[in-house]
């Protein structure tokens, strides 16, 4: 339950003096600046940079995706930001504190990716165990766990050790044990991994549940395609660099990438001239679709077809995805912007 | 101060839910069992050679189940990654270290009070009397089996299962004849030998001053200023080791 000091923490606000002021406080809740981390190669001594320059600032209540392929840096630049490891320049501030500070962990949860829990334990003992480091009351912490439980589909196995979860199970155990202390703060790191599509549906739900509390969920994903529709804001992570940074939207301000026009009885004949004209024609059964690259060109095919008497189906605007997007920024065919926040 | 509680609660059932903790007590009671087989054989001396053999075998297998399964405790939690979910709560590195140690303390205490309290329960049904004075030397050998933690706890902070096992195995063998040590390298050698002998000497956890088994199978008590002694040097010695550890730990990657 949370109780109204939480919920005064949670929407940003700080007593003053008791007088009944409040203040918004500027401090970002989540704070990147110049964060690099090399390691060495143990053999050779050889110096790797996982994490390259890295500035970045959360805002409270948002949902940011950070995106790359394997080996970008996404999960260096969580351990550093949850004090698992140390930067190699730069600074890390959680809250305004030192991820180090035992206290600045105090409304964080965090997600591990491939999480893997004590196997000993079943997940009442583990969400137990979680409400004890966090210092929640023994009462609290056991119906926080069962209700945990209860939303996240796994009441029926709360009693079974957890040795015997699959990986869907045992990431959502993870998912529950990162909302034992009601965080003002989730790092997720991969939270989709493992889950089929009903239970990456249940985590978009109540990840949407969490922004609406107030929570900032900091995410890492593969899966761009369920990141894109609940993320705020994303981030593209390349060998170390964080290349783009941005909402959704305004990374995808390119607008319409192309027209699908969708024709029935269109014969080759009548299709060789569009093809010429560089347009894709692609037929699927009685039906052919004809891919229009520009808006001018777009009046001009129209035109053509109705004068060869073709029977217009529909014509529809098809803008980049965050995946083309995604890999177009991976490829080095767009222009870094840096990390801003 | 709760994250040490919490974490040293985890431990425990950690281990006992291991099967090596059941096999380590029934071979405990077997050997009870096979010192009372040997007792006729020792002349009027059975009650001697029961609880020798023992509290002998009681503290051997203690020792063994504190350098196996704590040799690999925390390594495993690294290399699990059970470790990560653990450090994003708000516990200190050096608190996860302490919890893991009075853990793995307890259950071997627990251990040794249960294979004591079998070797008191058969000498009384064989002999019909309690060797109480048993409880004296039970209690050096808890404190011994927390020095014996802490040097694993210590290893275990930056090195490999098997290389933890191996020293400390080594320090448990070299503090066990730290006296003959210290002898030898005071034999003639050259200065510099003896004065690092000494210092080796002085580094090296005294163990004999928690063994008083052979003492109270004879009928000699533990005076209460040597149990003072040794748990006054005891958690010293400990609490140097643990600080050290802790602060190895708290530096170290994660990757």
């Amino acid at each position: 339950m949370s109780t109204i000091q939480d919920t005064a923490h949670r929407s940003g606000a700080t007593a003053l003096g008791g007088r009944g002021i409040h203040a918004v406080p500027t401090m970002p809740i989540l704070s990147l600046e110049g964060l690099r981390k090399t390691y060495r190669d143990p053999m050779t001594l050889k110096p790797f940079t996982a994490v390259d320059e890295v500035t970045l600032e959360l805002e409270r209540g948002e949902i940011f995706g950070l995106l790359g392929p394997n080996g970008a840096g996404k999960t260096t630049t969580i351990k550093l930001l949850l004090g698992l490891a140390r930067p190699t320049a730069g600074r890390v501030l959680l809250e305004g504190r030192e991820p180090r500070e035992p206290a600045s962990r105090s409304k964080l949860g965090y997600l591990p990716e491939n999480p893997c829990f004590y196997d000993h334990l079943t997940p009442l003992e583990y969400l137990d165990l979680t409400g004890a480091l966090f210092g929640i009351a023994p009462a609290i912490r056991r119906r926080r766990a069962s209700d945990l439980l209860e939303r996240l589909g796994l009441g029926a196995h709360a009693r079974k050790a957890l040795r015997k979860f699959s990986k869907g199970m045992t990431q959502r155990v993870g998912l529950a044990q990162a909302l034992m202390n009601e965080p003002r703060l989730l790092i997720l790191d991969e939270p989709m991994s493992g889950l089929d599509p009903v239970g990456r549906s249940e985590v978009k739900a109540l990840l949407r549940e969490q922004r609406a509390a107030g929570v900032t969920v900091l995410m890492s994903s593969h899966v761009l395609a369920e990141t894109e529709p609940i993320c705020n804001r994303v981030g593209i992570m390349k060998q170390g660099r964080l290349v783009e940074v941005g909402t959704v939207s305004t990374l995808l301000q390119s607008g319409v990438r192309e027209w699908e026009v969708a024709v029935e009885g269109m014969s080759d004949a009548v299709a060789a001239p569009f093809r010429a004209g560089g347009h894709d024609v692609e037929r699927i059964g009685s039906r052919s679709v004809v891919r229009v690259r520009n808006g001018d060109s777009l009046q001009d095919v129209l035109r053509q077809m109705l004068q060869a008497g073709i029977h217009v189906h529909s014509v529809e605007p098809r803008r980049e995805t965050l995946e083309e997007h995604f890999v177009r920024v991976l490829d080095g065919r767009t222009v870094a912007r840096g990390g801003r926040s | 101060m709760r994250g040490v509680v919490a974490i040293a609660q985890n431990t425990v059932r950690e281990v006992i839910r291991q099967r090596m903790v059941l096999v380590l007590a029934l071979f405990g009671v077997g050997l009870v069992a096979a010192s009372q087989v040997l007792s006729p054989l020792a002349l009027g001396e059975g009650r001697k050679v029961v609880t020798d053999f023992g509290l002998a075998g009681s503290s051997l297998l203690a020792t063994l189940l504190v350098v196996v399964l704590g040799s690999s405790l925390l390594h495993k939690e690294l290399e699990r990654r059970t470790i990560y979910a653990v450090m994003a709560k708000p516990i200190r590195r050096s608190e996860f270290l302490l919890g893991k140690f009075c853990g793995l303390w307890i259950t071997a205490a627990a251990l040794i009070a249960g294979m004591f309290a079998i070797v008191l329960g058969v000498v009384t049904v064989s002999y019909g009397e309690t060797p109480w004075l048993v409880l004296g030397a039970m209690a050096l050998t808890v404190l011994e089996l927390g020095v014996i933690t802490a040097i694993v706890v210590f290893f275990s902070s930056f090195t490999t299962p098997a290389l933890t096992a191996f020293f400390a195995a080594a320090t448990i063998v070299a503090g066990n004849f730290a006296d003959d040590l210290l002898y030898f390298g005071s034999q003639g050698a050259a200065p510099w030998v003896a004065r690092a002998t000494e210092a080796v000497y002085w580094m090296l956890p005294h163990l004999t001053v928690f063994n008083a088994r052979g003492a109270v199978v004879h009928g000699i008590a533990v005076a209460p200023e040597r149990l003072a002694f040794a748990a006054a040097y005891g958690l010293l010695y400990l609490m140097a080791l643990l600080i050290v550890a802790g602060a190895i730990f708290e530096r170290r990657e994660f990757r």
